[in-house]
């Protein structure tokens, strides 16, 4: 079964070579769409998916795979997102010149869900960088014009330090005497390490996580990916779905290294402050979606990791939340201004009317022609900026909640990432939608509605009724946090 | 007198016999035969030998009182030398068609090269190596001026005064090796260092070292790499694929025996060597950056990864050895692969800039496919055979505590990223501006395509091969 959920996007993207067209479209959406129904009857069922075997036989390296709780949310994230951004994609004019997108899009999905799934060090590593060649394909086939310096320097930032994991892993095993690095083996071995040894290779882990997270200084590669994606926002939210750096640090860096974390808390908790309120302060200048929505992402990633650097069970459970439904609302944040500049751009191919159709402020009041596209981006932004009700609440609560009692000052710092938050957005907000209306655009159509609706039924539905999504993740949260003496 | 009959067991020689036997053939029948069944019967010789030693595994062999062996090691690497030349000689084919036919003499000493390349993985004796290494080195220099143009002449000089001088050192450190132990045979030079009369424990040390100078040419390992450049440029194409893949992997076999088997306990070579592969990571991979050919830049990153499997040298033989052989093998599918992609696109010998690859992913959807998948695998990338290879030889040199030296290999390993993904950016993301030349073949696409599917399987899958692999293990 998980080999399945896990196997079947790439799979297909590979049968997806040899069609054109409609064809290609509908395989791959039945593909992801299987993908996601196979793992929401794993979530309801409580299919026991373990599984385990050698790979590499004599240096200790396992294929094992397993969905537990944090790795099933995301999971289900993941599935549902891309599903939904391939058939948004299929909807769009232009989406026959860019037919690659399906394939990359499938392929990058079956690297996320190894991601979620590996248990073993050097799958998850595999996993880890292989996801990498599909988004750097997306970008450098479908982006704009300085797509090639964009790439370079996520090329450079994720691989730099992913090899430092790399190095950092195999000293893990080694120092350790491990059999295998099978987590579950790791797990225990690394506590009698002494804190000198624990913190040198905890910091291998956390330079890999750190740039995918990302976290200030280490993010400079973010705005450019996103600003010179494809306009569409395929890429943008495989790129967001593709932020797993929070997720790597509960699975494996805590855990595996609780003192070393316990003595670089403070450090990494004003760390992430900082960056949470960085990104929301350049985002409130920024003049392009795309940028505006990649700095607020980073604003959202620091706040992941403060919740993760708390320690405790309620903020690494917020971070988990707000980790897994930020893909949600933020990607679909992306799929808003993808179907904006759908409409406002004339030619995809000029790069003049596409940054036009991208700027802020270029066009004023569109509110007025359609109030229920305008609604619908309220909404998205609410949740985006953790408006209660909404399922970006959840997280950022449980994230301030916990990091109080684990650094008051780190966490003052980070609650007025809030006030900024709501600034920027609602500034950008006000700017686009309301005003005089300079020009009129077509309303949501049925087809936008199909993608919209559900994106919409997720926010509100996990805003007000969280209990599903937090019990998933309980269990897990508990268990790391009991290894780090939280409270 | 008592005549004794030497020990000769053909058996154990097969695929070695056959390689001669056909080089032979390939001498003798050109006056009767056409170039084409030259290539063919050449071709068929390495099928031939590459069955034998697949049907010898765990047989373990032996010849000449243990001197020449035939267990899995000299094995593993038989095959890996073989495939080699397999893609060496389906290379060659292609450069009949822009012109500058190979004569059919280029079959005869790639095949005696090969013959020398596998008794030198065989060998359990520094003699016996050594012969090995003067028949490889001697079918190169040949080789490599075997065109006449000044650039070929050039690179083939070079080759042969510096590599003369490379082997005299070479030798001159198996002489004092010999005289500080009495011992040809590795086994007995390491029970004789290890004995307690043992004293001159200094003069093994200076024949250490010499011998390192002498493969650490061959292997072209900073700061005796600086033919490699010229050479690598100046050969034919498919000569400095086989340089780059057969001669170094033949290289390295002897020099993990050597230092693996007979003067691992000899003291004074672990430092030196540790800077050696300091130096070369950092030359290699930094020099590899700057190059604007595609065949410069590819002698570099084969500077660069010599630097990767010597710390195989460095790291136990339990580990060692299997991870270097693994390596190696990917290594040829990967570097002869994109040396075939750069044979069949470039319009003479001097390879093609860099630059000029730009569109060919939409103009040669297969040649620019298979080129990314190498360059990748090259790069290390999971999940390609680079990558497995990689993480073997960095954690066997991790397990014996080299830590300092694997974070280096990782850091220049992410620098080399930058060359590597050079040519696939341009090849699909910019729009085409040279049209250039495709001699290929049908041959040369089937040899291609099973390249990048070896490399896929041998990443995906390492299980299948390595599980073999751990039977290298002394």
């Amino acid at each position: 079964m998980i080999h399945l959920i896990i196997f079947i996007p790439l799979l297909f993207a590979l049968v997806g070579l040899f069609l054109r067209g409609q064809a290609r479209a509908s395989i791959s959406i039945f593909a992801a769409l299987s993908s996601f129904a196979l793992t929401a009857v794993v979530w309801m069922f409580k299919i026991d998916t373990a599984y385990r075997t050698s790979w590499i036989p004599g240096t200790g390296v396992f294929y094992s795979v397993t969905f537990d709780g944090p790795s099933l949310l995301l999971a289900l994230v993941a599935t549902l997102m891309t599903s939904i951004t391939l058939i948004y994609f299929s909807f769009r004019k232009d989406s026959h010149q860019s037919e690659g997108m399906y394939l990359l899009a499938l392929a990058m999905l079956t690297g996320l869900l190894g991601i979620f799934a590996a248990r073993d060090l050097i799958l998850f590593y595999v996993f880890f960088e292989a996801t990498l060649i599909p988004s750097l394909f997306m970008l450098g086939l479908y982006g704009r014009k300085n797509r090639v310096r964009a790439l370079t320097k996520m090329a450079l930032y994720t691989i730099f330090g992913g090899l430092l994991m790399l190095v950092s892993i195999i000293a893990t095993k080694l120092y350790t005497n491990s059999p295998s690095f099978d987590f579950l083996e790791l797990f225990g071995r690394t506590s009698q390490l002494d804190l000198e040894t624990q913190t040198w290779l905890f910091l291998g882990f956390v330079a890999a996580f750190a740039v995918k997270l990302p976290l200030f200084p280490l993010h400079n590669w973010l705005p450019d990916f996103h600003a010179e994606n494809h306009p569409s926002g395929v890429a943008d939210v495989m790129g967001t779905l593709y932020k797993v750096g929070g997720y790597g640090l509960f699975r494996f860096a805590l855990p595996l290294f609780p003192a070393a974390a316990q003595n670089l808390q403070w450090v990494f908790m004003f760390l992430a402050a900082f960056t949470a309120l960085y990104g929301a302060w350049i985002a409130f200048s920024s003049k392009d979606f795309k940028r505006l929505l990649a700095y607020a992402g980073l604003s959202h990633m620091g706040l992941v990791a403060l919740g993760m650097f708390s320690l405790n069970p309620i903020g690494m459970a917020g971070a988990l939340f707000l980790l897994a439904f930020q893909g949600v609302y933020s990607s679909a944040l992306f799929l808003i201004v993808g179907m904006l500049e759908e409409r406002l751009n004339k030619d995809s191919h000029n790069e003049k009317t596409t940054s036009q159709a991208l700027e802020i402020g270029h066009v004023r009041g569109l509110a007025a022609s359609a109030p229920a596209f305008a609604g619908v981006a309220l909404v998205l932004w609410f949740a985006s900026i953790g408006v209660p009700g909404l399922a970006g609440f959840i997280g950022e609560f449980s994230i301030f909640l916990g990091a109080y009692q684990a650094n008051p000052w780190a966490t003052a710092l980070a609650v007025s990432t809030v006030i900024a938050s709501a600034a920027f957005a609602l500034t950008a907000y006000q700017r686009t939608w309301l005003e005089e209306a300079t020009t009129t655009i077509p309303e949501l159509n049925a087809r936008d509605w199909f993608v919209l609706a559900p994106i919409l039924a997720v926010t509100v539905f996990f805003g007000v009724f969280s209990g599903s999504a937090l019990k998933l993740l309980e269990p897990s949260v508990q268990a790391v946090a009991g290894l780090l003496g939280g409270k | 007198m008592n005549l004794v009959a030497p020990d000769v067991n053909y058996y154990s020689m097969l695929p070695f016999i056959t390689v001669l036997l056909t080089a032979v053939f390939a001498t003798i029948l050109p006056f009767y035969v056409s170039r084409k069944a030259i290539a063919g019967l050449s071709a068929v010789g390495l099928l031939v030998a590459l069955a034998a030693s697949i049907g010898l595994w765990n047989t373990n062999l032996s010849s000449f009182y243990g001197a020449y062996r035939a267990d899995n090691f000299a094995l593993g690497f038989g095959i890996v030398l073989i495939v080699g030349a397999l893609i060496t000689v389906i290379s060659s084919v292609d450069v009949a068609k822009r012109g500058g036919t190979m004569q059919a003499e280029f079959f005869a000493i790639l095949l005696y090269a090969v013959s020398g390349t596998m008794l030198l993985a065989s060998a359990h004796d520094l003699i016996v190596l050594l012969i090995g290494f003067e028949v490889m080195s001697l079918g190169v220099y040949v080789l490599s001026s075997f065109k006449e143009t000044a650039n070929s002449e050039e690179a083939g000089l070079k080759y042969f005064l510096l590599g003369s001088f490379a082997s005299a050192i070479l030798i001159f450190g198996i002489a004092l090796v010999f005289g500080a132990t009495g011992k040809f045979g590795l086994e007995a030079i390491n029970t004789s260092v290890l004995s307690p009369e043992f004293k001159n424990s200094s003069i093994a040390a200076v024949g250490a070292l010499f011998i390192m100078i002498g493969f650490g040419f061959k292997v072209a390992m900073a700061p005796f790499h600086q033919w490699t450049p010229d050479v690598y440029t100046g050969a034919p194409t498919v000569v400095t694929q086989f340089m780059s893949v057969a001669v170094k992997a033949a290289a390295f076999a002897g020099f993990l025996h050597i230092f693996g088997l007979a003067l691992q306990n000899v003291s004074g070579w672990q430092t030196p060597l540790q800077f050696l592969i300091a130096l070369t990571l950092m030359i290699g991979n930094l020099a590899a950056l700057r190059q604007s050919n595609l065949k410069r830049m590819l002698a570099y990153s084969s500077v660069a990864h010599a630097g990767y499997v010597g710390l195989a040298v460095l790291a136990s033989p339990s580990q060692g050895f299997s991870s270097a052989l693994y390596y190696l093998g990917v290594y040829t599918l990967m570097n002869a692969g994109a040396f075939a992609v750069l044979n069949v696109l470039s319009k003479d010998d001097d390879g093609l800039e860099i630059e000029s690859l730009a569109g060919l992913g939409s103009s040669k959807p297969l040649l620019a496919a298979t080129l990314t998948f190498f360059l990748l695998s090259l790069a290390g990338i999971p999940p390609l055979g680079g990558f497995i290879g990689k993480y073997l030889i960095f954690s066997a040199a991790a397990s014996s505590g080299y830590y300092g030296l694997v974070i280096l290999a990782a850091l220049t390993s992410a620098v080399s990223l930058a060359y590597y993904l050079r040519p696939i950016g341009l090849m699909y993301f910019r729009p085409r501006v040279t049209v250039l030349p495709d001699f290929s073949g049908r041959s040369t696409r089937v040899l291609l395509v099973v390249c990048a599917v070896g490399v896929l399987i041998l990443g995906l899958v390492p299980n299948a091969v390595y599980g073999l692999l751990e039977l290298v293990k002394k």
